[in-house]
């Protein structure tokens, strides 16, 4: 018992807030779904959403903490909790939770035990210019503990209309205070065309590629 | 590009007592390609009427997609799509069949917008 209180107490602590995947946002229109999987220079993570509300989602989020051998299943909860209108811009406020269960793998011998995650992220973009700050903090009762953070400028080279391909050249940096190289520096590229996103990167720090997809239904 | 011009010509001349008014009455206003799609065409042909409803907030295709879908699923609506450019959302509504001003803002919310602003001009 007193386990599942330091657990909670950590999640609590964890002011590290934020969205699962350095930058997606799951939040759609109501009836919308969202799926969205990403592979970073230390994580593989895959979610599937919903957007009951224009205000929040709720889904599946499963991750694979590639540096630390461990697994997270569990249901996660995104909440809009404020966005910004302008004629030109738009810039959006998002927190959100995750509890469910982690257990080691590879050789990490940890059993499965309750875990959870906690997280922020802002953003404000506009058709020529993206700015977006996230953070995040993990607790696992059988897992450890971890925290992140990671911010990311973006440019668009062409401005294209509704439809066309939208090209977008980012660079993300992110700080795993665990981490062998606690800072990282991620160029990508990414590619939006309907309801298709792609991201190719690729980690200079650590010789790590960056990839993320997400698709709207 | 081609530009199709959609009119609103209220006809001034046919009554005397109006003869003497500015011809600014005469409204018009402009669409581009991008602003009506051919299956909104379509449903102008057969009798449907269009919607412009100005957007904040639509930067990108997720927010197109986001309005266009919302409004499709709606049995009143025809065909819908969004301008990022013009920064707007054009539709068609069947003929015969309506969407108040209040059932708009109110989808446009639900996709995640805000409406700044909705006419309806009348298809010449």
């Amino acid at each position: 018992m007193k386990q599942y209180a330091i657990t909670a107490a950590a999640l609590m602590l964890a002011v590290a807030l934020a969205p699962p995947a350095a930058q997606a946002r799951p939040v759609s229109y109501e009836g919308g779904r969202t799926f969205i999987a990403e592979h970073d220079r230390s994580m593989s993570s895959v979610w599937a959403h919903y957007t009951p509300h224009h205000r929040y989602s709720i889904g599946y989020r499963g991750e694979w903490h590639r540096d630390d051998d461990h697994a997270f299943h569990g249901a996660q909860v995104t909440w809009l909790a404020r966005r910004w209108f302008g004629e030109d811009y738009q810039a959006n406020l998002y927190l959100s939770g995750a509890a469910g269960l982690a257990y080691g793998v590879d050789d990490n011998p940890a059993g499965t035990g309750p875990a959870g995650s906690l997280g922020v992220m802002a953003d404000w973009e506009t058709r020529r210019w993206f700015v977006s700050y996230m953070a995040r903090g993990f607790s696992g009762e059988t897992t450890g503990q971890s925290a992140m953070q990671a911010a990311r400028l973006g440019v668009a080279p062409y401005i294209a209309n509704y439809g066309a391909l939208h090209t977008w050249l980012m660079v993300q940096v992110e700080h795993n205070p665990e981490a062998e190289n606690p800072v990282g520096v991620t160029p990508l590229v990414r590619f939006f065309q309907g309801p298709l996103m792609a991201e190719a990167g690729w980690s200079v720090t650590d010789d790590r590629p960056f990839l993320q997809l997400q698709y709207r239904f | 590009m081609f530009i199709r011009k959609v009119s609103l010509a209220l006809a001034l001349s046919v009554m005397p007592a109006l003869a003497v008014m500015p011809a600014a009455t005469a409204q018009e206003i402009t669409l581009s390609d991008s602003q009506i799609t051919p299956d909104m065409r379509a449903a102008l042909d057969e009798g449907g009427s269009l919607v412009v409803v100005d957007v904040l907030g639509a930067v990108c295709d997720f927010c197109a997609l986001a309005m266009t879908r919302t409004f499709e699923r709606r049995d009143e609506v025809a065909a819908a799509t969004v301008d990022l450019d013009a920064k707007t959302l054009t539709f068609v509504v069947h003929e015969g069949r309506t969407l108040d001003d209040a059932t708009i803002t109110d989808l446009i919310r639900r996709a995640g917008y805000q409406a700044n602003g909705i006419t309806r001009p009348e298809a010449v």
